[in-house]
């Protein structure tokens, strides 16, 4: 029986104007298991992220998400994933329960509420559910990007820098969505600064560096030292 | 007692504030994309402010023409003290409604800088030229004064307008932070809304009772308007520029405190809480749409400056129309400019209402037309109203219109409002930019961009309601009709020019970075 990861990434390269922000990546990343997204500023995580959510078409390159081909098929792949950007990523004059029910009413969900509440309790937004995002501190708005990409229980959750600014119990959250994806057989993609925590969260990683891929390997070979010489 | 150093202290922190005032010229002016374009834009703003100081005196018309145009001097003699004052007026309204007057960098840029109140007050000094408004009352009065004057007296007559719009936008700045200081006290929200309608009901009292033109005469600008066109004029300028002088130094002082009271009005909107709605059934369109013009309406009425603007937009003039008691040919000029008034509010950079929530709408399973469709609908919607109060204003001050004016009147508020939003939507799409509008003294794009825009505008608006003008004196009801129709056409074509481009993946995704600043 052929088995097809549910993200498959084939040389891909991403041109902005003069500048190639993603040249020649390879990827791919099964379901059940949570993939980290490694490397240095500008290394291309995000890049990289926002051609799997959808959101940039890439310029060459085959990608696949969810069998969703990202060139032909923007809004298949954007119904299959849950994307966590790495900046902002909210509305400013919308409150939380807005955002919960335009992403769940355009994703055609039923019974969304009872889920939506408890994901913001969770992240313990519950008490901000109908208050405007603009005045949100950074962790509550990065706590909140969390929530909306899970909310759907997508295929493919993309969580890019999901603990910048962050405090512990808001990480911890974060661990748990990741380990709830991982069990009901979600492909999850986790780009962080952070080793520990890509450690902690994901059983495998790749690392990225000026817009390649360099290493791909079990997470838990990625010491300290191996993925210091990785970045340099 | 004060000490003898504190003048020369106060001195040398104007000066620091000058110098600071010019770093951030000076860096705005190193960001601006199109320097080329900018160039070329200020030197037509400066060529049309010669052609409006000088042309209207080389007016040379014979017969018909020549007592038509008798007449107009004639009754805009009496007015030029009124024109001024409105100026006035206009410098507070503008500095008011933009929470003190536009900001040099944004507060966020500017939160980790040691930029002084000074600083924030020299700047939005600086930038209060850049404003549609401000730029046609200029003009207007330059027009009214070259054409009312005669010979020697035009060039001192002249010197007096520059001078007086100098110490006019001061005192307006002055006010507009003085107000904006009352606004950031516990109940001062409260307090600017009761004084704005109590000063309304005031003018509209003397105006019923036909005591508010001799409260125009009595005011100094009826002096000034005399004093320009004889041998005192030199007085008067000077006169005005030491009072526009003391009105640059003055202001500073609400300019410190109001800055130093927290934003209360927009901490309220920022920590706003907007019970659970539920979903919408539509009358028309799918539930998608209709989820999507709320969250797109709710940004707009969310907003302080948008929504203050808005009210000022479509409230203001339509009050000038209602107590000045505009005629038809005037009232066609104003949906233009009013609806030129709200695209710049933000439909000129129309993505930024979503601002870094941008990749995140980017990322929801709903099609690119449906989104560009909804805010392009949101848009509109806000010129329509807008401009739609300044028409039922006048309607209620003249009556129903003859049916030629009347088709007129029609023809040229759909067609201002469909050529202003094909203009938008193109330029969002052509030049996005990353913006926050959290403040009310936020832009859309940056101040020399928005110059551009505001004066684009304005031209195009201005010489379509001029057509319209010319066209409603015919005598076929019809003409205005068939006139719009080429109009609506081309806007419609550029309208859907932008659509497609925003359909193109990497257009949308050049927008959507770009507005997001990822």
């Amino acid at each position: 029986m052929s088995h097809t990861p549910a993200v498959v990434v084939r040389d891909l390269h991403v041109r902005f104007g003069d500048v190639e922000a993603v040249s020649g990546v390879d990827l791919t990343a099964d379901s059940g298991r949570a993939t980290a997204l490694l490397g240095r500023n500008g290394a291309g995580k995000s890049t990289t992220m926002k051609v799997l959510a959808g959101v940039v078409p890439p310029t060459s390159g085959a990608v696949t998400v969810a069998g969703h081909d990202a060139a032909t098929d923007a809004l298949g792949v954007k119904r299959a994933v849950g994307y966590c950007p790495d900046v902002g990523g909210l509305v400013p004059r919308a409150t939380p329960w807005e955002h919960l029910q335009l992403s769940a009413r355009l994703r055609r969900m039923g019974d969304w509420e009872e889920r939506g509440r408890d994901l913001l309790e969770r992240f313990e937004l519950g008490d901000v559910a109908h208050r405007v995002v603009g005045g949100f501190s950074h962790g509550m708005s990065r706590r909140l990007s969390v929530v909306l990409a899970a909310l759907h229980e997508p295929a493919v959750l993309l969580l890019d820098e999901p603990f910048d600014g962050v405090d512990p119990l808001g990480v911890e959250a974060t661990l748990e969505v990741v380990a709830d994806a991982r069990a009901r057989g979600a492909c999850v993609l986790l780009s962080t600064h952070l080793r520990d925590l890509a450690l902690e969260a994901c059983g495998e990683a790749v690392v990225l560096r000026g817009g390649n891929r360099v290493a791909a390997m079990q997470a838990a070979d990625l010491t300290g030292e191996a993925y210091r010489a990785l970045l340099d | 007692m004060p000490s003898s150093t504190e003048p020369a202290r106060a001195t040398s922190r104007w000066v620091d504030a000058l110098r600071d005032t010019g770093h951030l010229v000076a860096f705005r002016a190193r960001t601006v994309r199109r320097r080329g374009a900018a160039i070329a834009g200020a030197g037509v703003v400066l060529l049309l402010t010669l052609v409006f100081a000088v042309g209207p005196a080389d007016i040379d018309a014979g017969g018909a023409a020549g007592d038509v145009l008798d007449t107009l001097v004639d009754a805009l003699s009496g007015n030029v003290g009124a024109a001024m004052a409105a100026t006035l007026l206009l410098s507070i309204l503008s500095a008011t409604s933009s929470g003190g007057g536009r900001e040099m960098l944004s507060r966020s840029e500017a939160s980790v800088h040691p930029v002084s109140p000074r600083v924030e007050h020299l700047g939005a000094l600086a930038l209060a030229p850049l404003n549609l408004a401000w730029l046609i009352q200029v003009w207007g009065l330059l027009a009214v004064v070259a054409l009312v004057t005669t010979g020697d007296a035009r060039l001192g007559a002249q010197v007096v307008v520059v001078t007086w719009v100098f110490a006019a936008t001061a005192l307006g700045q002055a006010v507009g932070w003085a107000v904006e200081g009352v606004r950031r006290t516990p109940h001062g929200v409260l307090v600017v809304r009761a004084t704005g309608v109590a000063l309304a009901l005031v003018v509209g009292a003397l105006h019923l009772t036909g005591r508010l033109r001799p409260v125009v005469d009595a005011l100094p600008t009826t002096w000034l308007a005399g004093a320009m066109q004889d041998d005192r004029w030199p007085l008067a300028a000077l006169g005005l520029l030491a009072l526009a002088v003391t009105a640059v130094a003055v202001g500073g002082v609400p300019a410190a405190w109001a800055l130093g009271l927290p934003p209360r009005e927009e901490l309220r909107v920022q920590s706003g809480v907007h019970e659970a709605r539920p979903v919408p059934e539509p009358r028309w369109g799918s539930v998608d749409r209709t989820l999507l013009r709320r969250l797109d309406r709710g940004s707009v009425w969310r907003s302080v400056g948008m929504r203050r603007g808005l009210m000022v937009l479509g409230i203001g003039p339509g009050l000038v129309a209602l107590v000045a008691g505009l005629e038809w040919g005037t009232v066609l000029l104003l949906p233009g400019l009013t609806a030129s008034g709200a695209a710049l509010l933000f439909g000129v950079n129309a993505w930024c209402l979503d601002g870094k929530g941008m990749v995140w709408r980017e990322t929801l399973p709903v099609s690119a037309a449906d989104v560009f469709d909804v805010r392009a609908l949101v848009v509109a919607e806000c010129m329509a109203v807008v401009s739609g109060v300044t028409i039922v204003l006048a309607l209620l001050r003249n009556g129903l219109p003859p049916l030629t004016t009347g088709v007129a009147v029609a023809a040229c508020w759909l067609v201002v409002v469909v050529q202003v939003l094909a203009i938008a939507m193109t330029w969002s799409i052509r030049s996005p930019y990353s913006v926050d509008l959290s403040s009310p003294r936020a832009t859309p794009a940056p101040h020399a961009a928005m110059a551009g825009y505001a004066g684009r505008l304005s031209l195009v608006t201005t010489l379509t309601a001029m057509l319209f003008t010319g066209l409603a004196a015919l005598p076929w009801a019809w003409v205005p009709a068939a006139a719009a129709l080429p109009f609506l056409a081309w806007s419609t074509h550029r309208l859907l020019r932008a659509r497609r481009r925003w359909l193109v993946g990497e257009q949308r995704a050049r927008v959507v970075l770009t507005v997001a600043a990822v």
